[in-house]
């Protein structure tokens, strides 16, 4: 008898409670996104996110728990991430004939991204924890995870960070485009790849195929440039580190 | 059975991906390591097997989905951080803005050059 479990207790025994619960979460987010005319501003993935936090706070699941069930689903971020080897491949011509504009613009960029962040919080005085744990914020959570234990900055406080910067970068690229009159959804997609990481490109795809390829080579060139980049940059400058 | 036999080339890319990290101790992740390699063996193939386009092209889909679990996170560290939240969103928004507008206008600059040529 399961007299003494409660019901909450009763149905997350199995993950698949934490795994139905994001199913529905992630529905509903899309549907809503669908019928509020897809707002740059307010992504399918935050309305999801803004969803499931509630649910789990109004039913009183703590999110460890339901983190544990969710693995199940995160386990896929595997064979999902090599999936875009696809995309990548297919778009190849293309990402061929712009090698040499993409090759100068990417560690300029993927440098700046972290640095500008960094330079404004340490201007308005964030401790070096801080520091370290949103130096990665426009790197795939994934190697961004690694790159700050490294630093030995905040995890959970490194995921907050990547979460605002992928939302923000949608509504910033489609701005910053409009400004510079840029249209060529290459370039965007690079953009939301190279700023936004997996949440940008999540937006690409839904612009083409091509801009999500653009966007996956972004993404994927930055997180490797960053992660080789960032330790070593952490170092010559002194600041704390997880190792030392 | 294509996509399933497609589902497991793309573990076993990504399982390569953890070898080739754990004997050159690169500092990145499996996948990307996975995804640079499913794409060079791809280009060297010269097409997408049908097998991995029906795994491939349902999980890129997916992809908003399965970050979530991670990105929800953030809504139960907010209280951890009290009073230094707002630097650090200043910090990620106008940095966030500020290397969108260079990135863009970097790539218009470079690619306007290479046109002319």
């Amino acid at each position: 008898m399961n007299a003494d479990l409660s019901p909450l207790e009763l149905l997350t025994a199995t993950p698949l409670f934490a795994v139905g619960l994001t199913l529905v979460a992630y529905l509903i987010g899309n549907r809503l996104f669908q019928h509020l005319k897809r707002p740059s501003w307010l992504p399918a993935i935050l309305i999801a996110a803004l969803l499931l936090a509630g649910a789990l706070s109004l039913i009183g699941l703590p999110y460890p728990t339901y983190q544990e069930g969710a693995i199940w689903l995160t386990v896929l971020l595997g064979p999902a991430t090599v999936a875009l080897g696809m995309p990548l491949y297919q778009q190849l011509p293309r990402i061929v004939e712009l090698w040499r504009p993409l090759a100068i613009c990417l560690p300029i960029a993927a440098t700046l991204a972290a640095f500008y962040a960094l330079a404004i919080a340490w201007l308005l005085g964030s401790s070096d924890t801080i520091l370290a744990s949103i130096a990665a914020k426009s790197v795939t959570a994934p190697i961004a995870i690694g790159i700050t234990e490294q630093l030995g900055g905040k995890v959970s406080l490194l995921l907050g960070a990547l979460l605002v910067t992928g939302v923000i970068t949608i509504p910033c690229v489609s701005i910053a485009a409009r400004l510079l009159h840029i249209n060529d959804e290459r370039l965007i997609g690079f953009a939301l790849g190279l700023n936004g990481h997996a949440i940008g490109t999540v937006r690409a795809f839904e612009i083409s195929p091509a801009a999500g390829a653009f966007a996956s080579l972004g993404m994927s060139l930055t997180g490797i440039f960053t992660a080789v980049l960032l330790p070593l940059a952490w170092r010559l400058l002194g600041m704390s580190s997880g190792y030392a | 059975m294509p996509a399933l036999s497609g589902f497991l080339w793309l573990i076993s890319y990504w399982l390569i991906g953890e070898v080739v990290i754990y004997f050159t101790g690169l500092p990145v992740s499996s996948g990307v390591i996975g995804m640079l390699l499913l794409c060079a063996t791809l280009a060297l193939y010269g097409r997408v097997p049908s097998s991995i386009a029906a795994a491939a092209q349902p999980l890129i889909a997916l992809l908003a989905m399965l970050i979530m679990p991670g990105v929800v996170g953030v809504f139960f560290i907010i209280g951890e951080l009290a009073g230094q939240w707002t630097a650090i969103l200043i910090a990620l928004v106008v940095g966030t803005l500020l290397s969108v507008v260079t990135t863009l206008w970097l790539l218009k600059r470079l690619i306007g050059q290479s046109y002319e040529r």
